[in-house]
């Protein structure tokens, strides 16, 4: 493929509040056993992009743990893989925007030959074939092409990006930051330009203080008029991990069969880093319904509406209802959890009782014992 | 090219064609076929390899290697791809002067005296691939070295009843071996050897090269080298082990040893001490709905579980539909079983489709229990009665 990809791991960190504190958003576990990175990397497997690089900003130890060698995802570290870290900048600040992480990284992006650029990040999860989204941009001969969802937009999420777009995909209309009412496009956040404009874009915005990708180059050039923009709608599912409401949502959104029939395909495949674990056992007692069971899980108690990931424990007379248990926790005989995200590691004490709502749902950090 | 010495080179012996597994065993190596969910028989010897610091292993093939050489691969999910040692499938081959079959046990490995002799180790380990235990060799072989022994022997007590089906090792109180009697009819003690063996590949090799020369051998370990080695004077000793230990040579036993992972206090651990390790394919979390029931099972992943399962292993990328009914059976990976089938005392191969209604095994009248066996990708039709104890 023609393609290069790049993912920016790490750019809505903060709005996930005590999720993200000490890990980017690309390693946040989801869907039971994955990480939101496995996503967008699998992605660009699936597709034949043969070279990714990973720009993260922060918090970068627990991602790269996780990609390893990148066999999982038939990529090679150092090969076809690269992690591209603030360190490699020269001066110990971290980026201020995509623009400025590109800017760093320019000597990737010169080196390499492919003649486009896919630009990704872990925030939306979908399973898409990407070089259906280059065989559009390329045929259709604009500067830049985005990849939207329609039905985001409802008039209060702040979008990165939204556009409008005529009968032929072209942009018409374009805001960023912006809470765009229902008729807008949602920018999915991967782009694809040629590599040469995307090299120019960094060293023309940088000079000037312009960091922001979206603002200072995709909207500035719009508005201009120097630039083409056109959009590849996306049909499929598409999960917009923006903030813990989102994430809450999203999680149990996988219970349902058709999201997720779509977004594991049984065409493309999403890949993780394996885990060797036994197959889950449920108990005589144990009783689970309408919920995804890692491997490794012991389930005793009664587990409804949930997704519990790899190696949860849930002891006898224990409840689980509507909550996301993330690897490796421990639910003690007789607790009651509902409405709850309890972090890896997490240890709830026998006959505890944790209640979140859909909107608020009870969080829980890494590792703490409640 | 020189190799670097190994303290302990282990050979796995995966030949044999398992023809007591009948229909499971049709075009699959007995090591390769499917146990626990995701794991395969030979996992559990490669686990515990690793698991003892064994990283050079060397695996005999023969019979039907295919789907055995693909799953074993570069030895990567054992932690076995590496650049000294690591895992090696050994199949016969042509030479300049004799190509033949490996003719029995002991010639197997006598055929590739060269590859164990590449690593000059002091120690050979010699295991079979068709049972189910979890071990650590590195204290067999520790105690193989403070008895000075030629060749160490592991062996457990069975009842004395059953002791007469095994290879028995007559010990003295020291636990050397006086005598080998292989299946007794009036045995002496009951030492079952569990075909286990720690040689000093020094005298192993001679040994085996002896055996070679001999036109009446067999070539088997048991009922050749063992008894040789005694009628030289060797010191031989046997190793007591307690843990659980299954062969799973047969349709009942490979049924048993699954049926014993399950359970509030399993007789076989999965999760306890000692991780075996497998290939992993990348499948989604098991998703059990809301209309499902499920009791005392395990559940590997990729699996949309609609219906009924009690006490059963359900393997990796199975589905089961809603008012599917599976009690007492082991469902190998990837099969689909469809609405309103029965199926009771069973074990269903790799990619079999159950069509609706369909009904297979169940119990006799006088509650004996026999195990229906349904072989790697077949259709059952919708309607279709496979009753117990019958293997198709």
């Amino acid at each position: 493929m023609k393609a290069m990809g790049i993912i920016f791991a790490s750019i809505y960190d903060a709005s996930l509040g005590d999720l993200t504190n000490k890990r980017t958003m690309a390693s946040l576990p989801f869907g039971g056993r994955y990480r939101q990175i496995d996503f967008t990397l699998s992605n660009m497997t699936n597709s034949g992009i043969s070279r990714v690089g990973i720009i993260s900003k922060h918090n970068y130890q627990s991602l790269m743990g996780h990609i390893g060698s990148g066999q999982s995802w038939n990529l090679e570290l150092g090969e076809n893989l690269d992690f591209l870290t603030p360190y490699a900048l020269g001066h110990a600040s971290s980026y201020r925007g995509k623009l400025d992480a590109l800017n760093a990284q320019r000597n990737y992006l010169e080196v390499n030959e492919e003649e486009y650029v896919i630009l990704a990040d872990s925030a939306v999860l979908c399973s898409i074939d990407l070089s259906k989204v280059l065989a559009h941009h390329i045929a259709s001969g604009v500067d830049v092409t985005v990849v939207t969802k329609s039905g985001i937009a409802n008039g209060s999420k702040q979008l990165d990006l939204a556009v409008l777009a005529d009968e032929e995909d072209m942009v018409t209309d374009m805001a960023v930051d912006y809470c765009a009412e229902e008729k807008y496009l949602a920018s999915m956040g991967i782009y694809v330009l040629k590599r040469v404009d995307l090299i120019r874009a960094c060293e023309e915005a940088v000079a000037r203080s312009r960091y922001h990708f979206e603002r200072d180059f995709l909207l500035r050039e719009f508005t201009a008029g120097t630039m083409k923009v056109n959009v590849y709608q996306f049909q499929n599912v598409a999960l917009f991990n923006e903030s813990t409401e989102e994430y809450y949502r999203n999680s149990l959104a996988v219970l349902d069969a058709e999201v997720r029939h779509d977004l594991f395909r049984s065409d493309l495949t999403i890949y993780t880093r394996p885990r060797n674990e036994t197959p889950a056992y449920i108990g005589a007692d144990g009783k689970v319904i309408d919920s995804l069971v890692g491997d490794g899980s012991i389930v005793a108690g009664q587990v409804e509406h949930s997704v519990l990931f790899r190696g949860v424990h849930v002891a006898h007379g224990a409840s689980v209802r509507d909550s996301i248990l993330l690897q490796d926790v421990d639910v003690g005989a007789g607790a009651q959890l509902a409405c709850v995200i309890l972090d890896k590691d997490v240890r709830v004490r026998p006959g505890a009782r944790l209640v979140g709502t859909p909107a608020h749902p009870v969080i829980v950090k890494r590792g703490e014992v409640v | 090219m020189k190799f670097e010495k190994k303290h302990c080179v282990a050979m796995l012996l995966a030949g044999g064609q398992g023809s007591r597994l009948k229909v499971l065993t049709e075009n699959t190596a007995k090591p390769a076929v499917p146990f626990g969910g995701k794991y395969r028989i030979i996992d559990f010897p490669l686990s515990n390899c690793v698991n003892s610091g064994i990283n050079t292993v060397g695996i005999l093939t023969q019979y039907q290697p295919l789907e055995l050489n693909e799953y074993i691969g570069n030895g990567q999910p054992w932690g076995l791809n590496r650049s000294h040692g690591g895992v090696q499938v050994l199949p016969p081959y042509a030479r300049s002067k004799k190509s033949e079959w490996y003719k029995g046990t002991a010639n197997a490995i006598c055929q590739n005296i060269p590859f164990i002799d590449r690593y000059r180790p002091e120690n050979v380990l010699i295991l079979s691939g068709d049972h189910i235990y979890k071990m650590d060799y590195s204290k067999m072989i520790r105690y193989h070295e403070q008895c000075g022994a030629d060749c160490t022997i592991a062996v457990r007590d069975v009842p004395l009843e059953e002791a007469s089906r095994f290879g028995i090792m007559n010990t003295n109180a020291d636990g050397s071996i006086y005598e080998f009697e292989e299946k007794p009819a009036h045995p002496k003690s009951t030492n079952a050897s569990m075909g286990i063996y720690v040689f000093k590949w020094e005298v192993l090799r001679k040994f085996l090269l002896e055996d070679d020369e001999d036109p009446e051998s067999k070539n088997d370990f048991g009922k050749n080298i063992i008894p040789k080695m005694l009628d030289a004077g060797h010191r031989l000793f046997a190793y007591d082990f307690e843990g659980y230990w299954k062969d799973v040579g047969t349709i009942s036993s490979l049924w048993e040893a699954n049926m014993e992972l399950l359970g509030q206090e399993p007789a076989f651990d999965l999760h306890a001490n000692g991780r075996i390790y497998a290939r992993n394919y990348a499948m989604p979390s098991s998703f059990i709905s809301h209309e499902s029931h499920i009791e005392d099972a395990l559940i590997a992943e990729g699996c949309e579980i609609f219906g009924i399962v009690r006490h059963s292993v359900i393997s990796t990328g199975c589905s089961i539909e809603a008012g599917a009914l599976i009690e007492d059976s082991v469902i190998m990976p990837n099969v689909h079983i469809r609405a309103d089938a029965v199926i009771r005392n069973s074990i269903i191969g790799e990619d079999v489709t159950v069509c609706r209604g369909a009904i297979i095994g169940g119990g006799h009248d006088d509650g004996e229990r026999e195990i229906s066996v349904i072989s790697k990708g077949s259709v059952i039709k919708e309607g279709t009665v496979v009753a117990p104890g019958v293997i198709r």
